[in-house]
């Protein structure tokens, strides 16, 4: 008798949930509504990536909600359809062309990882749609249907080495991930230290999911380099410096200057540990500007006190405010509208980190750059800043660049 | 009809299933159906595919691969670096360049000419599955210990194709490139789209036939006798080895193919499609649709890939994660058969014991 | 000679890591044939438990007392795996032994639960664990540092070798555990309560991966995918060790970890872990039964 109630339950289950998931894939999405305008949240919720990409998504919620509250978009209220990338490229590829050609979304804010990015990147071409990709990455890139809102090489690596040679550091290890950005921040800074006459003494790349640096901070001890340039991402940062500190070194035995640690990852990997170490972002916590007051205030209220903001949050934000200022001078959604507001250049927003102005040839953003150290207290402080940097993704500007053979193919 | 029902169920089956996703396009027409959903459905396709093959050897065999991402990837890497090469015009990529090579390397040269790599998406999954089966099974390495081998080659294979980024480009992969028809998307490209998916499309039922092909006569039975017996049947005097040997590398290229039909389909490939969690949500496909029967294969390639597609988003994320979790620990441990088992099995059974249960009230009432 | 002292040192330290991981994955697929796809995950609930031990001591502890928080941190990651892994026996595993197969597919779906479980309870983003004060640093001598922390993790995998090896080869519960992991049904015949042990067996293996997760956290992130870094490497080593002794598994973790290191050395990391993972598999060509055999007259072993 129980062994016969047990199957019966589980076959009105199992055709239950036969029967949920037909109905969701008939179910057409509702046409939009004439007050709203839909836009698309593109991250990875699950997977290896959602470590980083939470925050962000966070930070574009919270600017279409204030937007909202404020108004909305050309009197229409933001609506977001979220969609989870689940850390695979060819998964933000389908993702992507679902938001832009099912549910017909105006612009998509999105992607992390170089290679996401560079799934999305044919399909939102193809389409004629937008999306707006809010990290520092390795430049070599522009779109006429993508804006970064992130850093360019040219407004954090590049900012950061000359700052490193100011202050009279002569020999560098490069050690990063073994992915995209690594390698080519890695492929720049040896052509601009090489420019200096200044000396690479070892260049390593650890898996992506590597958890122990022992071999590698062997290499390290032997090379003797003063200063490590650390392009690791994501988990990769947490067991180095661990593994670091548990050898007694701290930056006085080697500084290290890092482009992805940001306060989210100070968090994870302990202030006691990172303390005194540097980093290059456009944008910290503690920036001195009225608006960030406002915007981490805004930020802690909606997430939680113990949240801290960080410089892809920043710019994910900046990209929401970016979006409505060019859909008001265009006085349009359509993207072949919002692109043209865009190109004549002239579209800008008083950020956090100051005021940025999308370049309306290459899509980036103009901003300032700005080298920081973590303090005791978990926080990045700023201690040298620079004005706002045009964006120069393909370095065409650099001359070592040039003759080191870093540009386009075509 | 009833006979006939039973008899070709399971090819019933499949051709609803082909003409229901053969009027899709059409539909597309009417705007009943969005192009996204149609290159959806023919990534899908890809995805019935490499099913197939995993049916042929876990289903039918019992040897569970971990590891059918690898030549998923490899079918699709061939296809796209023909398809690069053919956006670049036969000159060396943007990678390459970063990667410090001055000329086309020597594994990218045959990947010129179409004719050689079609060869190539079939010879290179076969001849690499065929070296790993030969050795592995020669050894009488079997069950789980197969699996696990399976699973560490994969990690292996995916950290190659890291480490060697100037000729793969890395973690990237292979991006920007067009179908091998083309353009598809647009309005004035909608011929292309249309003529990439009937060709998938009929991929798919010749690999649907192959299979039912092999299975429907002694060869099937053979794979049934080692899954069940592998002593017995070698004892019998059959030469087991090679008898797997050659459904891995069957099922290999067929995961090979449907790695190009794919690539074409979602318009790049990266080595994320090698790693151990895509091989396995794989294995869940054949496992949910129905394990040993081809039709379960496509059916759960089809049904759990649509279902993701339409949970994974917004406020659903987390709870799929639990679904696909428990639907798939449900299956393995009260319905073994899948979908088809419940529907071929559980029902009838049930049902039977309903109609025994009021036959033995009316009894006792009478 | 610093230079060899230091690889020795660090091939020792990653051993003993993948030892860690690897001596519940010895117990549960060595003796029982269950491949648990979850026990990463065991790991990463171990590696979460020390978060939150250490949370608790840091709000309702004085601050003086807080590095005890560790000392804590072990045995309720211990038991809490302890319990997961006796549920999950007991619920899953049970109904699939001599499927072995299945059971590596079941569990599959329990990792897929739990991973997202841990995201849905910290979120997605990784926490930090402070390393206790008496395991920061480390000591010098002549040039080479070891590091506390990793001598710690040495002594605790002897620990728990020394424990697992006492339970098996010396107490009466492990008498009862190789009786009916050797020959069922004659145990039974002997009233051993083999559902019972079979339930305690997979336990105490599920445990064990809840005290690597507890030093583990002390090395890295801890995140809700970080089980899947350590579960490959684990797997080749009790394959390589040869299934069903745990001598075996220490010699297969040593040799995958020293391996590493050494190749590493010389070539960027993601080409050594592919070279030592052919390796082990091109070995394993040689003797598919691994370095260890069990003599047996039976045909499937």
């Amino acid at each position: 008798m129980k062994k016969k109630m047990f199957s019966k339950i589980m076959s009105v289950l199992s055709a239950m949930t036969i029967g949920i998931s037909l109905t969701a894939c008939g179910s057409e999405p509702t046409a939009s509504d004439s007050d709203t305008v839909k836009v698309g949240l593109l991250h990875s919720l699950t997977g290896s990536m959602a470590i980083s990409e939470k925050s962000v998504r966070d930070a574009e919620v919270l600017a279409i909600e204030e937007i909202n509250s404020a108004g909305g978009v050309l009197g229409k209220q933001i609506k977001y359809v979220e969609e989870d990338g689940a850390s695979e490229p060819s998964t933000f590829a389908t993702k992507a062309e679902k938001l832009i050609d099912s549910e017909k979304v105006a612009t998509i804010f999105g992607c992390w990882t170089s290679s996401s990015r560079k799934a999305v990147k044919p399909i939102v071409e193809d389409y004629n749609a937008l999306l707006w990709y809010p990290v520092q990455y390795e430049g070599m890139e522009s779109s006429k249907n993508i804006i970064y809102t992130g850093a360019a090489p040219n407004q954090q690596i590049v900012p950061a080495i000359e700052y490193l040679i100011e202050q009279g550091y002569t020999k560098f290890f490069l050690l990063g991930s073994d992915y995209v950005f690594p390698r080519t921040a890695n492929m720049i800074i040896n052509a601009q230290l090489k420019n200096a006459g200044l000396e690479v003494v070892g260049e390593e790349y650890a898996d992506m999911d590597q958890t122990d640096f022992s071999a590698i901070i062997s290499k390290i001890e032997s090379a003797k380099p003063e200063v490590i340039i650390n392009t690791l991402n994501g988990t990769g940062n947490v067991s180095f410096f661990k593994q670091m500190s548990e050898k007694n070194y701290t930056s006085d035995d080697y500084m290290t200057m890092s482009f992805s640690i940001a306060e989210e990852e100070v968090a994870t990997i302990g202030a006691n540990i990172l303390q005194g170490h540097l980093v290059s972002w456009n944008y910290y916590q503690t920036t001195e500007t009225d608006k960030n007051t406002a915007f981490v205030d805004a930020y802690k209220a909606k997430y939680g006190n113990d949240r801290v903001t960080s410089d892809p949050a920043e710019a994910a934000y900046d990209a929401v405010y970016l979006w409505k200022e060019a859909c008001e001078k265009a006085n349009s959604f359509e993207v072949g509208d919002v692109v043209s507001a865009i190109e004549k250049g002239d579209i800008s927003f008083d950020a956090p980190e100051g005021t940025v102005t999308i370049n309306g040839e290459n899509h980036h953003l103009s901003k300032p750059v700005r080298i920081g150290e973590v303090g005791t207290d978990g926080l990045i402080h700023e201690i040298y800043a620079t004005e706002a940097v045009e964006p120069d993704p393909y370095l065409t500007t650099y001359d070592w660049a040039v003759s080191a053979g870093i540009q386009p193919l075509e | 009809m009833k006979q006939l029902v039973k008899k070709q169920g399971s090819n019933i089956c499949f051709a609803v299933i082909v003409i229901l996703i053969a009027l899709m396009p059409v539909l597309m027409n009417s705007g009943l159906i969005s192009t996204s959903m149609v290159l959806f459905l023919g990534k899908c396709i890809a995805f019935a595919v490499v099913a197939i093959g995993l049916d042929l050897i876990w289903g039918y065999t019992g040897i569970l691969s971990l590891g059918h991402g690898l030549y998923f990837a490899l079918g699709g890497y061939c296809m796209a670096m023909y398809l690069k090469l053919q956006e670049t015009g036969g000159k060396i990529t943007d990678f390459m360049q970063i990667g410090g090579l001055d000329e086309l390397p020597l594994i990218w040269r045959p990947f010129q000419y179409l004719p050689l790599t079609l060869i190539m998406i079939v010879a290179v999954p076969a001849v690499l599955a065929f070296v790993i089966g030969y050795f592995i099974f020669k050894t009488r390495v079997k069950g789980v210990y197969f699996s696990i081998i399976s699973q560490a080659l994969t990690w292996a294979a995916y950290s190659i194709f890291i480490a060697l980024s100037p000729y793969t480009n890395g973690n990237v992969g292979i991006t920007e490139i067009k179908t091998i028809f083309g353009k598809i998307k647009g309005e004035s490209n909608q011929g292309n789209l249309f003529l990439l998916f009937y060709v998938a499309l009929i991929i798919l039922v010749l690999i649907y036939s192959l299979a039912k092909f092999l299975v429907g006569r002694k060869f099937g039975k053979l794979l049934i006798a080692i899954r069940d017996g592998e002593n017995r049947t070698y004892f019998s005097g059959y030469k087991v080895s090679n008898y797997k040997t050659f459904i891995y590398v069957l099922s290999a290229v067929f995961a090979g193919i449907a790695g190009a039909v794919f690539v074409n389909f979602n318009g790049s490939i990266t080595p994320s499609q090698m790693t151990i969690s895509y091989s396995i949500t794989m294995i869940i496909w054949v496992a949910v649709g129905g394990r040993g029967t081809i039709i379960g294969a496509v059916i759960g390639a089809f049904l759990i890939n649509l279902c993701e597609y339409n949970l994974s988003s917004g406020s659903m994320v987390e709870i799929w994660q639990y679904i696909i979790g428990a639907v798939f620990c449900i299956t393995i441990l009260f319905f073994k058969g899948g979908i088809i088992g419940i529907v071929k099995e559980q029902i009838p059974a049930f049902i039977r014991r309903q109609k025994n249960s009021r036959t033995h009230t009316e009894v006792k009432q009478s | 000679m610093e230079q060899f002292v230091n690889t020795l040192f660090n091939g020792i330290s990653l051993s003993s890591i993948i030892l860690l991981t690897s001596i519940g994955l010895a117990i549960t697929f060595g003796l029982m044939r269950v491949i648990n796809m979850a026990h990463g995950e065991f790991i990463m609930i171990g590696a979460y438990m020390t978060y939150v031990v250490q949370e608790i001591f840091y709000r309702f502890v004085p601050s003086g007392f807080q590095d005890i928080y560790y000392f804590i941190a072990i045995p309720v990651a211990f038991l809490v795996t302890f319990m997961l892994g006796s549920l999950m026996e007991k619920f899953v595993i049970s109904r699939l032994y001599g499927r072995e197969i299945d059971s590596l597919l079941a569990t599959w779906g329990i990792s897929l639960i739990l991973q997202q479980t841990a995201r849905s309870i910290f979120g997605t983003q990784g926490v930090n664990v402070n390393a206790p004060s008496f395991l920061k640093g480390g000591i010098t001598i002549g040039g080479c540092t070891f590091s506390y922390n990793r001598l710690f993790i040495i002594l605790m995998v002897a620990l728990c070798l020394f424990c697992v090896w006492f339970i098996m080869y010396k107490s009466n519960f492990g008498k009862q555990m190789r009786a009916v992991m050797q020959n069922r049904t004659m145990a039974q015949c002997m009233g051993i309560n083999s559902r019972r042990v079979d339930n305690i067996t997979f336990s105490i293996g599920s445990g064990l991966a809840g005290i690597a997760g507890c030093s583990i956290a002390l090395l890295g992130s801890i995140d809700s995918t970080v089980g899947q870094s350590y579960i490959v490497n684990s797997f080749m080593a009790v394959v390589l060790g040869g299934v069903g002794k745990l001598l075996g598994t220490v010699i297969g973790s040593v040799i995958i970890g020293s391996a590493s290191i050494f190749t590493e050395n010389y070539t960027s990391s993601t080409i050594a872990k592919a070279i030592v993972l052919l390796i082990v598999i091109i070995f394993l060509q040689k003797r598919p039964q691994g370095l260890f055999v069990i003599k047996s007259r039976n045909l499937d072993e």
